[in-house]
């Protein structure tokens, strides 16, 4: 097997950065108990500004394959690789433009690259790493020279006020209002060859470890059904989507406590992972992980810290409150930051760590810097 | 004994702890409290095989604290304060079983469900070994399963039946009150105990087999062979 690199990275988050007293003049008013839920998001995610695929108005700017397009178009500009050079694309996001067909399909289409083998990945944060994944096999097999994999979400556009059903205006629900005001719009990809760049830094794939636990979670974050307590009563399964939508079966929700519920085999399995890796923290340089350190707890980073495997918080990178929590996109776009904004030496190593409380998966990539 | 010994054998603790915490989900009787599928008679049985568990519970803390000997006389005290707290466990559960309509004469004939069974033989097996640390572990995972079920178990069956907190004193209990069992594990490994050889594989091994016994408790509720 040879040898993987990412050999060029791109970030693409649409429009000005929008500020929390401006978030509603974007995804729209519901009510004051919705906004007073918000704004306990907002404490809580540390998030200062964000962007949205929207204008003030309300015209929509970029659909998500455009996003993911422009991002692919950074990294190929930042890797030097012509068009005929790529030969593979695999694409990763929450929920592309259209239900059918896939969404590499229409990345494909924005960038008009020709000869490409594709590959979508439908999943939520961690979708990008499931595409990376493909596209370092790929590459490492001698069946692809330059693959490209992209994360990419258009978020806001589940959180107009017209897409909930109209019952919720009189029913806010923390775990909705959660997502409402935390995701937002942006695209991130990563090159990857298997020889370093000739010039500038690269980063070498080691591994990407990911398990999924969805044989023991409900959905956790989920879109389609009314509630996660019956997993067979499905959008689609309504009459109409007009009943559907009524239903609120189209509405994107966190169930909160079993988010809570999930956090210890998330601490569970990277103690594995670490012990399969014969890594200990303090061989970390970096880590970029998708959620903010607050988030994670203070009974789980006790027993991180119990268990020697808390990883000193002065190496943790990470630009949700810049940058807007941007699901699968956030991995490549805080990659694309951490390589622009620090002076990375060869011989560092890099742990990026995505959970996602879809249906409780965690996902970890190590790296290093050549 | 290190500190980094500590913590390397806290990892695999927590390893076992997650794995089995997690699959809670999983077992049928919170299953079928998420799905709302749990009828009031279901959580009466319940009710009934913990109060049937509990009752051996302090015994065989109890039984392990007299297994203790010098040098480490410290660590029984330690033993002896977890079996009085075991011991008002099975007064909330009668409480509960009362406030759900239960007849608390059932409790004198209550016995313990297969799964009670393997785990209590189990756990006076160990007990009975002299110097038994190996059962810090296994206090670990039961208390921090303990914990995470209470909590989990009492959300679910709550909303399911439209409890009034009354009604769920035990497991609301056990879901408030954490002690931090972490910092007393953690005194207790730090303690010299894991200079005895082996100590450390015994201890994850008992941890181990006593969280596949505790699920298997919580799975075989109302099933007495």
């Amino acid at each position: 097997m040879r040898p993987v690199y990412i050999t060029g990275t791109g970030a693409f988050l649409p429009g000005e950065p929008i500020t929390n007293d401006a978030m509603e003049t974007y995804i729209g008013e519901l009510g004051d108990e919705h906004r007073r839920l918000g704004r306990a998001t907002l404490r809580r995610n540390g998030i200062r500004q964000r962007h949205y695929t929207r204008t003030a108005d309300g015209q929509i700017t970029h659909s998500n394959a455009q996003l993911a397009a422009n991002a692919v178009r950074e990294a190929l500009t930042q890797g030097r690789c012509r068009d005929d050079r790529l030969d593979f694309l695999a694409t990763g996001t929450t929920q592309g433009d259209l239900l059918v067909p896939g969404f590499a399909s229409a990345v494909q289409a924005e960038l008009g690259i020709a000869n490409l083998e594709i590959a979508s990945f439908q999943s939520v944060c961690a979708s990008s790493l499931m595409a990376l994944k493909m596209a370092q096999f790929s590459v490492q097999s001698g069946q692809s020279e330059a693959a490209v994999a992209s994360g990419s979400e258009s978020a806001c556009r589940w959180f107009q006020p017209d897409f909930y059903a109209e019952s919720y205006r009189d029913n806010p629900d923390p775990g909705v209002e959660f997502l409402r005001w935390t995701l937002s719009d942006g695209a991130g990809a990563v090159l990857i060859e298997p020889e370093p760049a000739a010039s500038g830094r690269s980063l070498r794939i080691d591994w990407i470890e990911q398990r999924s636990f969805a044989d023991r979670f409900p959905a956790c974050m989920y879109a389609g059904m009314a509630d996660n307590r019956h997993d067979t009563e499905v959008w689609s399964h309504y009459r109409s989507p007009g009943e559907a939508h009524q239903a609120g079966a189209l509405t994107l929700k966190q169930d909160l406590k079993l988010l809570y519920q999930i956090f210890p085999v998330w601490v569970g399995y990277y103690l594995e992972v670490l012990d399969k890796h014969g890594i200990e923290p303090g061989d970390i340089d970096a880590f970029l992980p998708h959620y903010s350190a607050r988030s994670l707890g203070r009974e789980m980073e006790r027993l991180l810290e119990a268990t020697g495997a808390m990883i000193p918080t002065e190496r943790w990178f990470n630009n949700l409150e810049t940058r807007g929590n941007t699901g699968s996109a956030s991995v490549f776009v805080m990659l694309d930051d951490w390589l622009r904004s620090t002076d990375p030496q060869p011989g560092q190593t890099v742990l990026c760590f995505v959970p996602e409380s879809g249906r409780a998966l965690a996902a970890f990539m190590h790296l290093t810097v050549v | 004994m290190s500190q980094t010994d500590v913590q390397h054998l806290m990892r695999r603790l927590t390893r076992v702890w997650t794995e089995f915490e997690s699959r809670l989900l999983t077992v049928p009787i919170i299953r079928d409290a998420r799905e709302s599928r749990l009828r009031l008679a279901d959580y009466r049985m319940l009710l009934k095989d913990h109060y049937a568990q509990v009752l051996d519970g302090s015994a065989w803390i109890a039984r392990a604290a007299s297994s203790v000997t010098r040098p480490h006389l410290e660590l029984r005290s330690q033993f002896l304060r977890h079996a009085v707290t075991e011991h008002r466990d099975y007064a909330m559960l009668a409480h509960d079983y009362t406030a759900c309509d239960g007849d608390p004469s059932d409790l004198d004939a209550a016995r313990k469900n297969i799964g009670s069974v393997a785990l209590s033989a189990w756990m006076f097996q160990r007990a009975s070994q002299p110097n038994p640390f190996d059962l810090m572990g296994a206090m670990f995972i039961i208390e921090g399963l303990g914990q995470w079920f209470a909590r989990t178990f009492a959300e679910a069956v709550t909303d399911a039946l439209s409890l009034t907190d009354e009604q769920v004193t035990f497991y609301r209990y056990h879901a408030d009150h954490d002690p931090d069992h972490l910092n007393e594990l953690e005194a207790a490994l730090g303690s010299g105990i894991l200079d005895t050889p082996g100590m450390a594989d015994a201890i994850v091994e008992t941890a181990t087999v006593t969280a596949r016994l505790y699920l298997l408790q919580l799975e075989e509720v109302g099933h007495y062979g």
